[in-house]
């Protein structure tokens, strides 16, 4: 088990570097120079010479394969730069903003799982009745809204009609509430969908009719055996949603003008800040990786079968 | 796993949907019966403003990011820019000039005290100014700076600087916002260099940082030091709002009791919260003027009769009236009337005519072809592009009101939305034909205006280079900076700006005004005299 | 077998619904120059924020343009971006697979370890930071999005080849000496389009919302293309006073997005093929 996990986390190693080696490429091959678009934001007419230095200043001058590998020595230092546009450390800037991103995708989170988890059970257990139908509608509905737009009808009834929360700002739970919704919404819909399909084949299987037939009462089949072996792929799900999250706050951040590293993220697309444009991009590609495993890490607790059939990662 | 049902479902969804917008259209009526009543329910001696942006790092000597209106609410100037331009003794109590124009010698106040007990004098000036001179790159936009040739400590509070030659806006640009303001002594990093960042936001103003989250909010406190008469309130908290809708709401719900700026809410918001009459508003003179330049090195904008003609084609009354929702009224002139020399410009008065328009570019030899909508010349067609800033919706409005417009005289105009440092580096590389500008206003304008259209580097100086009579502008301007005559002074902007007007490269759109609104238990608000500076003067919260 | 049945009867239901909605959008797109009762781009600031009348049955917008029209023209860019994108990210998916899949050996290593590379960001934040990157604009949200999901049509082809490729029938017309690219069209084509057509289903309502997720930042389409995204974006800031501005192109992506996706889950169930439900795409 001990060296199943060791082997699947160096897997993450190489897709890593590939991953910085794509964000690398992305910059190398845009219109935008480094040394001009630096020298832009800081208010500094740009000379050949000041420009010839600050080239110089970024390793620009060096080969393309050194600008590489030096880069991968910086990121693997959480050294990402300095930002154009405040001349500070871009870890530094991130850092301090992370800790409300963080605060609005662990609260959507919870409200997810809190939602999805009784709905897509009982949707499975009662096809086709009434909670059924909800849960489908909720599916459908969830995955289908535009997040932006839901946002806003969102503050329109609940902040401005019937001035039940704020309309911006963070601090107290009221401030969370919105914008939680908001990006949990369509992970409810996709929770709720795979745990109702999850529950459902469950049910077929011959381990409930043989309980069954035991005479175990119907609830204890529920809650000990379905319900447990039916979250699994759920599990799964979460960490592959992750950085469907990190993307989703992105927009609730613009939204709800949520301050957090989303909305620093869109600031950063309209200065061309590049620095920052390309920490946010690795930091999600390392946590959607990361989240991943512990992921499989986790599902090969709850079934060792992963393991044992040493299951290859793509 | 799929059902019948999916189809009922879809039209459930829809059905809600349209009870869901149908409402919605109901309740705008009602929205605007909100009152005031359930306004700021905190500290009635606080303010609450907001601001799209963080205020930045409070650095009295750097730019972007800082916000001007925080900078000028902890940082003072030695002059201040009052109404019409006119300057008075901030910092400094009085100055001289010599004959030659060249030596400045100012006298400093004496009771003046930063807000952590530090004394104001000469030192800490010069150290300020030395410190913007060892990083003159970032300031060479203002004039003053490359020309300053040494800084002097005459006595404890009398400073002197010398310039290598006359310059006779250096009193106009000591006023401005940034860069020459000053931070105290324990403000400064160990090498005394601020361009890296400052160690305390330390000045001598009328407010003090107190509290700062990046991008959530900062409050400041009254500088219970502060030399001049002391604010009335005791606190002002500016909250980080980047969405100009959630502002508005925000405001609406009493979340805030102030708005203040330039296209921070949308125009027509600003109008219907004017119209319930729950609130205060207030629009101040113009400020500053936008203008669309022409670059005439592109061959077809070359030709002042197609400049003239596109110029004539533009419905600017109606498009701005209704772009600006009546804010801002039509310009005729590059600097509004109000500015210091600016008042008798004499050129012509271009209105909207189309007949002529179509007259000029059919003259120009641009003609239009039978069964066909755009205009040709050599078989070439008459094709225009405009670049503007995407994120500024007036920007981007008018030139989709522009393409339309001209349209109808048979040119096709092309537009381009662009973010602000692409607009910036593709104006000063003189890659554009058309470009949206803002002139920079109180208190930069005239002499800044023109000191960018003769210098190299920020687009114009390139834009107007086929003029006729560009060398003869060229060093009009040269000679205006440097004049000691008032007389002069006036005559040669009087023929600068005439003739800049006159050749049409560079068209008045519009006069910007800021827009205030506020609660009704806020009163005393008046609009800064210099456009970047806090309009927090005086102002009072509750009883 | 009864049950079977069953499924095939209702989700022959399910198809024509979503046929008929289809069916319809194609048209707008198709003839939205014909149906439209304006110019969508043509302005007239005098008649700003219209409520809707005989002359605009949806009101007008900022501009005094028409927002029927707008809707109806906004199809065109969503539906036609949204084609486009799929169209070139299958035909690079294809192409990649194919040759990933039939090589094997180190082409296929260094083709699959940069789709994982590729795979390794969540895919929308891939394309904020092309776009971050390259600047704002439709043709660089196109190539952004094309970039981000042709590795998935790679993978399903080079599993389809692999699996292929172990069967008789590949190995006998090797034998018999036909041409590797012949085999590849013969064989493995028919069988990796029906995959396909369902995944592009799925894709086409991703696409919208993604595209119209762009121009909602301002990021994507730009004035004065009408696109609903970028309708909402600007109708945001009439949420108060004319809320419906934004309303209809929500209302329109939706409408798009959930018949997409109930086709694509329709189709794939009906064809027996198995959705990945982690992330909604085929494996």
């Amino acid at each position: 088990m001990g060296t199943y996990i060791i082997k699947r986390m160096m897997t993450i190693i190489p897709i890593f570097l590939i991953a910085i080696l794509i964000t690398f490429g992305m910059i190398h091959l845009s219109p935008v120079d480094p040394a001009e678009a630096y020298l832009a934001a800081a208010n500094i007419q740009p000379t050949a010479e000041m420009l010839a230095q600050k080239r110089q200043e970024f390793g620009l001058d060096q080969p393309l394969l050194v600008q590489y590998v030096n880069a991968v020595i910086q990121i693997s230092k959480f050294d990402f730069g300095v930002s154009y546009v405040t001349n500070k450390p871009v870890w530094e800037e991130v850092s301090s903003r992370l800790p409300a991103t963080i605060e609005l995708t662990l609260a959507s989170l919870v409200i997810a799982i809190v939602v999805s988890i009784p709905l897509g059970f009982l949707a499975g257990v009662r096809k086709n009745k009434g909670i059924d139908h909800f849960s489908r509608f909720l599916s459908f509905f969830g995955a289908s809204i535009p997040s932006f737009w839901f946002g806003y009808l969102l503050i329109f009834f609940f902040s401005v009609k019937l001035d039940l929360f704020p309309v911006e700002g963070i601090g107290t739970w009221k401030h969370l509430v919105l914008p939680a919704i908001t990006l949990a919404l369509p992970l409810i819909a996709l929770y709720t969908r795979l745990l109702r399909a999850s529950v459902l084949e469950n049910l077929q299987e011959p381990y409930v009719l043989f309980a069954r037939t035991r005479g175990i009462h119907e609830k204890n089949i529920m809650a000990k055996h379905v319900l447990r072996s039916a979250i699994s792929p759920m599990i799964t799900g979460l960490g592959m949603n992750l950085g469907k999250l990190m993307t989703g706050a992105i927009i609730v951040e613009a939204v709800f003008s949520w301050p957090g590293f989303g909305r620093y993220f869109i600031e950063a697309i309209f200065n061309r800040d590049v620095p920052v444009i390309q920490c946010y991009v690795l930091l999600a590609a390392g946590l959607f990786l990361i989240s991943n495993l512990i992921v499989d890490i986790i599902q090969m607790y709850i079934d060792p079968r992963i393991s044992r059939e040493g299951r290859q990662f793509q | 796993m799929l059902h019948t049902k999916n189809k009922k479902l879809v039209l459930l969804i829809f059905i809600i949907f349209l009870t869901v917008s149908t409402v919605l259209i109901g309740c705008t009526s009602e929205s605007v019966e909100k009152s005031e009543a359930d306004a700021a329910t905190e500290s009635s001696d606080m303010i609450t403003f907001s601001w799209p942006r963080d205020v930045g790092e409070m650095n009295p000597h750097a730019y972007n990011p800082s916000q001007m209106f925080a900078q000028s609410m902890v940082y003072e100037p030695l002059v201040s820019y009052e109404e019409g331009g006119e300057l008075k003794p901030h910092l400094a109590e009085s100055w001289e000039v010599s004959d030659d124009g060249k030596a400045y010698i100012f006298h400093l106040r004496q009771d003046v005290k930063f807000s952590d007990g530090s004394s104001f004098n000469a030192e800490i000036v010069k150290k300020n100014f030395d410190t913007i001179l060892d990083n003159g790159d970032r300031h060479s936009w203002l004039g003053v700076i490359p020309l300053i040739d040494q800084t002097e400590v005459v006595d404890e509070y009398t400073f002197k600087f010398t310039l290598n030659e006359p310059y006779y806006p250096t009193i106009q640009e000591l006023a401005n916002v940034r860069p020459v303001r000053f931070l105290g002594e324990a403000g400064f990093p160990e090498d005394g260099d601020t361009s890296e960042g400052v160690e305390q936001p330390i000045g001598t103003g009328p407010w003090v940082l107190e509290e700062h989250k990046a991008d959530q909010y900062a409050t400041f406190k009254r500088n219970e030091n502060y030399w001049g008469e002391h604010p009335s309130v005791e606190q002002i908290k500016v909250n980080v709002i980047p969405d100009a809708e959630t502002r508005v709401l925000a405001f609406e719900k009493g979340e805030l009791d102030v708005i203040f700026g330039e296209g921070v809410i949308n125009i027509d918001a600003f109008n219907q919260l004017k119209s319930t009459g729950s609130y205060e508003t207030s629009i101040s003179e113009p400020v500053a003027t936008r203008i669309l330049v022409m670059n005439t090195n592109e061959e077809t904008l070359s030709d002042i009769e197609v400049r003239q003609a596109l110029h004539y084609a533009f419905n600017k009354q109606e498009i701005v009236e209704s772009v600006t929702s009546n804010l801002e009224e039509k310009a005729d002139n590059i600097l509004s009337p109000n500015f210091p020399y600016a008042s008798n410009v004499e050129a012509t008065t271009i209105d909207y005519d189309v007949n002529k328009a179509e007259q000029l570019l059919d003259d120009a030899g641009w003609k239009m072809p039978e069964g066909k909508d755009i205009r040709e010349k050599d078989g070439k067609p008459l094709e225009i592009e405009l670049m503007y800033n995407s994120a500024e919706s007036i920007q981007k409005i008018m030139a989709e009101a522009l393409q339309s417009e001209w349209a109808k005289i048979g040119v096709k105009l092309n537009i381009d939305g662009v973010e602000l440092p692409t607009q910036v580096e593709r104006f000063s590389n003189n890659e554009f034909e058309m470009n949206f500008y803002s002139t920079s206003g109180a208190p930069y304008d005239p002499h800044y205006f023109i000191n960018i259209v003769a210098t190299e580097g920020f687009g114009f100086r390139e834009a107007i280079s086929s003029y006729p009579n560009k060398d003869e502008l060229l060093s009009q301007i040269a000679t205006v900076q440097q004049t000691t005559d008032e007389n002069e002074r006036q005559e040669l902007y009087t023929s600068i700006l005439s003739s800049l007007q006159e050749q049409g490269a560079i068209v008045p759109i519009s006069y910007i005004r800021q827009i205030a609104i506020y609660q009704k238990d806020v009163s005393n608000f008046s609009f800064p005299a210099n456009r970047d500076a806090h309009p927090f003067t005086g102002i009072n919260i509750g009883e | 077998m009864i049950e079977r049945l069953g499924v095939m009867v209702r989700s022959q239901k399910v198809m024509v619904f979503c046929s008929v909605i289809l069916g319809l959008l194609l048209l707008i797109t198709i003839f939205a120059p014909w149906i439209a009762p304006h110019d969508p781009t043509l302005v007239n600031v005098t008649a700003k924020l219209q409520g809707s009348s005989l002359a605009y049955p949806l009101g007008t917008d900022h501009l005094g343009r028409c927002t029927l029209s707008r809707m109806l023209y906004g199809a065109r860019t969503s539906l036609g971006s949204a084609t486009l994108i799929f169209m070139s990210s299958l035909s690079i998916g294809l192409i990649i697979g194919l040759i990933a899949g039939y090589k094997g050996g180190w082409v296929d290593q260094v083709l699959m370890r940069f789709a994982d590379g590729v795979m390794a960001f969540p895919d929308l934040l891939l394309v904020l930071g092309l776009v971050g990157i390259w600047g704002a604009g439709l043709k660089q949200v196109l190539i952004a999005l094309i970039f981000v999901q042709w590795v998935y049509y790679a993978r399903v082809i080079r599993g389809v080849v692999l699996s292929l490729k172990e069967q008789s029938y590949i190995t006998a017309a090797k034998i018999s000496g036909s041409s590797q690219w012949k085999i590849m069209m013969k064989h493995i084509i028919p069988n990796v389009l029906p995959p396909l057509a369902i995944m592009g289903t799925l894709e086409i309502g991703w696409a919208i919302m993604h595209l119209s997720s762009m121009s909602f930042l301002g990021l994507g389409v730009q004035p004065p293309i009408p696109e609903w995204g970028a309708m909402i974006h600007e109708g945001k800031s009439y949420i108060r006073t004319n809320p419906l501005l934004m309303v209809y192109p929500g209302l329109m992506i939706m409408l798009v997005v959930v018949t997409f996706n109930l086709l694509g889950e329709t189709l794939s169930e009906r064809f027996g093929l198995n959705i990945d439900n982690k992330e909604g795409r085929i494996k």
